[in-house]
């Protein structure tokens, strides 16, 4: 999804009241499947929109998610070591490391 | 927020705007996490952080990140990470003639992230059903061309039917600025287009802006190949600038 989708969606799940999260990559190192700037949205019910890592790290960043909307309530910034991937799926080629803003989406007041 | 930022970056990039949106991802005051500003082209300041400081230095760095089109975050004293989400119009490819090529091409050229709009006279030819998430334009070229807002984040792909639609199209895009234009075509076929846009007061510096045939050389010959061959190239533009296209271009040519 481009980035104009993505907010338009973001406007969209506010509207209808949707609980959901937005996770963006602010930081790459090493070797990472998406660029600085990718996002993805992560509903409560665990529907995603966009993608920031492909099959890789993609379902870390879920969990960080899905524990800032339904746990902490708060944003903050996750480190996701993609080399923790690499040992347990012998195909991947990820490497690196991203750092990924989750926020917690406000309703629409 | 004050403001709905998320509206407003929705309006800024449906107008074909750039802004940045500047977030503050971590911070020593964690009541600051989250709060942003949306800085626009020429310095306007939207939003704010609560702090009137913070906010100046943060308009600072997003204006500079602007200027460079470069994503990524900044340490602000004193102990503010902030990320600099540069947002610009999606690079928008226009496909001009909806043949077989034209298929694959939206595809291709949507996988990758471009904004697809699809141009043919041809009503069955350009049909929604054919272009899925695309914008499709069944109307003739020169009205529809003379209609639309062609600008420095556009690709143009001219694929028609036949030279006098291809000479159509080029005479109207040409006469503004694109980030690409390529131009579909046999050596002998594009040579005559060229020359008759010449004779039609097209500068020549602007007819060597077009690159023919189109597509990086791969040697494609099924719809679907030069498809490939054509959305390759318009990555390579967008990404390393078309000097860089015109290089491999170079560097095939004089290896085979």
């Amino acid at each position: 999804m481009t980035d104009r989708e993505i907010f338009e969606k973001v406007v969209e799940l506010r509207s209808a009241g949707v609980e959901a999260c937005l996770a963006t990559v602010v930081g790459a190192g090493g070797s990472t499947p998406r660029e600085v700037g990718a996002k993805m949205i992560v509903c409560a019910d665990g529907t995603t929109y966009g993608s920031v890592g492909g099959g890789c790290g993609e379902s870390q960043v879920k969990s960080a998610a899905l524990r800032a909307l339904l746990v902490t309530g708060r944003p903050e910034l996750v480190e996701v070591d993609l080399t923790d991937d690499l040992g347990t799926r012998g195909g991947d080629v990820c490497g690196g490391r991203m750092w990924i803003f989750v926020e917690p989406l406000q309703k629409k007041g | 927020m004050a403001t709905d930022l998320w509206e407003r970056v929705c309006d800024l990039l449906e107008q074909g705007r750039s802004a940045c949106l500047a977030t503050v991802v971590a911070s020593e005051d964690e009541g600051r996490v989250g709060r942003r500003l949306l800085v626009l082209p020429g310095g306007q300041v939207e939003g704010t952080t609560g702090l009137p400081e913070l906010d100046r230095q943060i308009a600072r760095a997003a204006s500079d990140a602007l200027a460079d089109l470069r994503r990524g975050w900044v340490e602000i004293p004193e102990g503010h990470r902030v990320f600099l989400d540069v947002l610009a119009p999606e690079a928008s490819v226009l496909v001009c003639g909806a043949g077989h090529i034209a298929v694959p091409l939206a595809e291709f050229a949507r996988t990758v992230g471009f904004r697809v709009t699809v141009l043919d006279d041809r009503p069955d030819f350009a049909h929604p059903d054919r272009f899925p998430g695309c914008h499709v334009i069944a109307r003739d070229f020169r009205e529809a061309l003379a209609e639309m807002p062609l600008g420095p984040h556009w690709y143009v792909v001219v694929i028609t039917r036949g030279h006098e639609h291809d000479a159509e199209c080029l005479e109207a895009v040409l006469r503004r600025p694109t980030a690409y234009v390529g131009l579909i075509g046999s050596r002998r076929r594009v040579g005559f287009v060229l020359e008759m846009l010449g004779r039609q007061g097209i500068p020549q510096s602007r007819l060597r802006d077009v690159f023919t045939p189109i597509g990086l050389p791969i040697g494609g010959e099924s719809p679907a190949e030069i498809a490939l061959s054509i959305v390759s190239e318009l990555v390579c533009v967008r990404r390393k600038g078309p000097g860089q296209a015109r290089v491999l271009r170079r560097a095939v040519e004089e290896g085979s």
